[in-house]
């Protein structure tokens, strides 16, 4: 049965009882006049026989017909008297009046009986006719033998056609006051269903405005509380119970304020003391590399000057010393970087030999150190990334393979996934490998398998943690796979690229037709005395002539005095209101012509790169390696 | 008065007296009573008075029921009793079949109903059993009829089976009167009305005998009913008749009859034995029913009636 709602529930729980009520009611009342009607009706036909057959003794006594006749025929205008008929004690009918269709077959009796004609829907009865008894004398009755009493019969037929008439009338009248009590009761059910429907709907809709949250609504509604509302106090209730949601709500509210704030100052709090932190690495990388920029210097010249067998020993191990360093300083100033999210990814499509040709002069150095083979298989692929990126990613890799590895060798291949449109570059090594419960771990930060000594010159365990930083601000999956003894395999996944038909980047042709460095004059600006001295002596070393400026005015000067370099090579930060770039401008200015130039700076600053950038000059961040800086002159020369 | 009331009551005076008498006279008069019913304590009552204003001990009588009769049949007491009375057809029934050696006296007894227990106890009437019968002589019935309607030529009656045997006499005793009989003979409830229709017409008077085939509780309405509406004037022998509708009755009440019974007792007493016929009872009432006689024309009066009777009877 599908559930009724509430108004028909509250319009049943009115109407039934009173519905039930009223017809049992009715039903009772009629049945009971019908009983009333019925009884009435057959105590008058009992009557009528009686008096007949009271009127009818003396004439039967006297066998009177004539009498019989007549009393037959009076009876017959009784109501509801069809038939009468009087017979002897014999059963001889003597008298009788109106239809004998109507004459019942009855047998005689001494006592009154009445019965029901089926098939005419008729009634009878049967009144015997019984002689009068008078009370005699008792002292005569000792031999009285008692005669039989009756004289005879009248049977009387009753039609019941004014009964049923009659109980049709009241069962219509009945019927009448039953409709219309069952009305007035409909009418009442509506009336009482809707007296209470009402202020339920109207708390139903309260509520709902609670739920919602629609206090000013609610709040409304209050005024237009009826005290003889029949749910007052659960409306009064409901209110009361939305006040205080209404309050602690406002307070939730605040404390949620006063929380988030507190968790603001906290995250500027944290922030500063991170920007702190970034500051003072960035300081500290900046004024650690200015003397380490020097020494390497220095030590590249001395390694340039003629000296006894164990004199070059040593100069060797302090230039491995100040390598070791250097890349320390490198290392850091990536992972800065990275941490700063000042690397801008700049993708283009690129050639990978490129990169493969510039790793083999920057790495087979270290290889061979060591006495391992560093085979970089050429490759004519071509890529869709960011060059430099990928060329530090590659570096950071063969370096680990090169560190982890005592025999055999690291093989640099280029893998095609032609079916996905990916190039894997692949770094083999025959190293130590890495145990499978480490291989997740080296990628984090200063993490090194078997170095809880922290040796230094086994790095300082950022060279993978670079890797991946710097993999994922590509977009390019890094994976490693290793056995523990039989060595590594690092694969970098980057999508390939079509040979733009344009003219192509550095080729290996160009770069076999690099400048000379002999005879080169070079305007070298820098404010620390020490770096400008190594420096000097570095370039000097190679042939070149270098002139040194330690701010602008001095290199002002120096071309004021004649001095026409070929190349300019200046620090950014520079005393005064000036700097690289702009000393470079204005250099040019005073020599009235394109002179190239290359920017030196100990500063992880992005805006720097961006303005260096912006200027057209190549920047080198110091301490700047001499074998770069070489590159770069030559590179700078040929142009 | 219930009836069983009244039983207590005679049982308790019965003890009493026997009480007494255990301890002074012996029981001399026994009297069994048919019923209980007010007729036969009127006359029980008369008779004991009429005893004991005769001279007779109030200890020396007994008065039993028929049942009480039953029970004490061999008892010593009775052995002692001189006579016995029966009041009723039961009592002189019940007196008859109990083999007693003293003389026994029935009373409030219809002639009829006494000769048919003479017949079925083969006895007949001597000094040891007598009678006072119920109904009243035809002779005085009548000059009644002569006393109050002098001038009736036709007298009716209406004959059953009981009765009948009366023509005879009723017919002799008419013609000393010039009266002239008109008699019907009812042989069934269904000729009543025919008989008495014949009866009727002509006769000036309708004399009613006892006889229960015709005369009952059931009849007696429409047969007065009947004789009223040929305007014939009924004589009959209760006072129940004259109550019901008849014109005049003739007869003997309890209390006469229990007065009768004790002179008759007191003098067995004293002779040994009883009358050697049956009694015809020596006094009586006449009762008029004014509204009938009235209606018919009548005007008569029960008391003067009943002293022209017994002037006729030179009673005193």
């Amino acid at each position: 049965m599908k559930a009724l709602d509430i108004r028909a529930r509250m319009f049943l729980a009115a109407l039934l009882p009173l519905a039930l009520i009223s017809t049992l009611l009715a039903f009772w009342a009629l049945f009971a006049r019908f009983d009333d009607v019925q009884s009435a009706y057959e105590q008058r036909n009992r009557l009528v026989s009686r008096q007949i057959a009271m009127a009818s003794e003396y004439a039967l006594f006297s066998g009177n017909q004539t009498q019989l006749q007549g009393l037959a025929a009076s009876a017959l205008h009784e109501a509801d008297v069809r038939w009468v008929g009087i017979s002897d004690r014999q059963g001889r009918i003597l008298a009788s009046a109106g239809s004998s269709l109507d004459a019942p077959q009855l047998p005689a009796d001494t006592v009154q009986t009445q019965g029901f004609l089926p098939h005419r829907r008729l009634d009878w009865v049967s009144q015997p006719v019984l002689a009068s008894d008078i009370a005699l004398d008792e002292v005569f009755d000792g031999a009285v033998v008692q005669a039989a009493r009756s004289l005879g019969q009248v049977v009387v037929v009753f039609s019941h056609q004014s009964v049923d008439d009659q109980k049709l009338n009241l069962a219509l009248g009945g019927g009448v006051i039953g409709a219309l009590s069952l009305l007035f009761g409909t009418l009442l059910a509506i009336g009482l269903s809707r007296g209470v429907l009402l202020p339920v709907a109207r708390i139903s809709s309260l509520v709902q405005q609670i739920g919602q949250g629609d206090f000013d609504q609610v709040h409304a509604q209050r005024a237009r509380i009826s005290p003889t509302d029949p749910l007052h106090d659960l409306q009064v209730s409901i209110h009361a119970m939305s006040d205080q949601l209404w309050a602690n709500r406002d307070e939730l509210k605040a404390q949620v304020a006063l929380a988030t704030q507190e968790l603001r100052d906290k995250k500027e709090e944290a922030e500063k003391a991170n920007l702190a932190k970034s500051r003072f690495l960035a300081a500290a990388s900046h004024d650690l590399r200015q003397p380490t920029h020097a020494l390497g210097l220095f030590v590249s010249r001395l390694a340039q000057l003629e000296h006894s067998a164990q004199t070059h020993a040593l100069i060797g191990n302090v230039q491995a010393s100040v390598q070791a360093l250097q890349n320390l300083l490198d290392g850091l100033l990536d992972v800065s970087r990275l941490e700063a999210g000042a690397v801008q990814v700049n993708k283009r499509p690129f050639a990978l030999t490129t990169l493969f040709d510039q790793l083999a002069p920057d790495l087979s150095d270290a290889a061979r150190d060591k006495g391992l083979a560093l085979r970089i298989r050429p490759t004519g692929a071509w890529v869709l990334s960011d060059a430099t990126l990928v060329y530090r990613i590659l570096l950071n890799l063969v370096n680990n393979a090169i560190r982890y590895t005592e025999r055999g060798g690291v093989l640099v291949a280029v893998r095609q996934q032609r079916a996905r449109g990916l190039l894997q570059i692949q770094v083999w090594d025959t190293g130590v490998g890495i145990a499978p419960e480490h291989q997740q771990a080296v990628f984090n930060e200063f993490f090194q398998v078997a170095n809880a000594a922290r040796d230094r010159t086994k790095g300082l365990g950022l060279g993978l943690s670079i890797v991946q930083r710097t993999a994922d601000l590509l977009g390019h999956p890094v994976a490693l796979t290793s056995c523990l003894g039989a060595g590594t395999r690092v694969s970098l996944s980057l999508p390939g690229a079509e040979r733009p038909t344009g003219p192509a980047a550095l080729s290996a042709v160009e770069e076999s037709m690099l400048a000379d460095l002999q005879g080169v004059t070079a305007l070298v600006v820098e404010d620390d005395a020490l770096a400008l001295a190594a420096l000097q002596s570095v370039l000097q070393g190679w042939g070149m002539r270098a002139v040194g400026a330690s701010d602008t005015r001095q290199a002002l000067q120096q071309v004021a005095r004649g001095v026409r370099p070929d190349v300019i090579i200046s620090d950014y930060r520079l005393p005064g209101d000036t700097d690289g770039i702009d000393t470079i401008a204005q250099l040019r200015g005073a020599l009235k012509a394109d002179v190239p130039a290359c920017l030196m700076s100990g500063d992880t600053d992005v805006t720097l790169i961006a303005l260096a950038q912006d200027a057209k000059l190549s920047l080198l961040h110091k301490p700047v390696r001499p074998a770069k800086l070489r590159s770069l002159l030559r590179r700078l020369l040929v142009k | 008065m219930p009836e069983f009331l009244r039983y207590l009551i005679a049982s308790c005076y019965l003890g009493l007296a026997m009480a007494a008498s255990a301890q002074s006279v012996p029981t001399q008069v026994v009297i069994v009573s048919s019923d209980t019913s007010s007729a036969y304590e009127e006359a029980s009552k008369a008779l004991v008075d009429a005893l004991e204003t005769a001279g007779l001990r109030r200890s020396a009588v007994a008065l039993l029921s028929t049942e009480g009769l039953a029970r004490q049949t061999n008892a010593r007491q009775l052995g002692s009793a001189r006579i016995f009375v029966g009041l009723g057809v039961r009592a002189t029934q019940s007196l008859l079949s109990a083999g007693l050696t003293a003389p026994v006296l029935a009373a409030l007894i219809p002639r009829r109903s006494f000769e048919q227990l003479l017949q079925s106890s083969r006895r007949k009437t001597s000094g040891q059993l007598c009678a006072i019968y119920l109904d009243q002589p035809l002779r005085r019935q009548l000059a009644l009829v002569r006393l109050a309607l002098p001038q009736a030529q036709q007298i009716g009656v209406l004959l059953g089976p009981d009765s009948v045997a009366k023509l005879p006499e009723l017919r002799m005793q008419a013609q000393g009167g010039a009266l002239l009989v008109r008699h019907a003979e009812v042989a069934s409830e269904q000729a009543l009305f025919p008989a008495l229709r014949e009866v009727l017409d002509g006769s000036d008077v309708f004399l009613a005998l006892a006889d229960p085939q015709v005369f009952n509780s059931a009849s007696i309405q429409n047969i007065l009913l009947s004789s009223f509406k040929a305007r014939v004037p009924m004589v009959a022998f209760s006072p129940a008749y004259v109550r019901a509708g008849a014109s005049l009755a003739l007869y003997s009440s309890p209390v006469q009859v229990g007065r009768q019974v004790a002179l008759i007792v007191m003098d067995a007493l004293q002779t040994g034995h009883l009358p050697e016929q049956p009694v015809e009872a020596d006094d009586f009432l006449v009762d008029v029913n004014l509204s009938v006689t009235r209606a018919l024309g009548l005007t008569l009066d029960g008391a003067d009636l009943r002293q022209a009777l017994r002037r006729l009877e030179h009673l005193p």
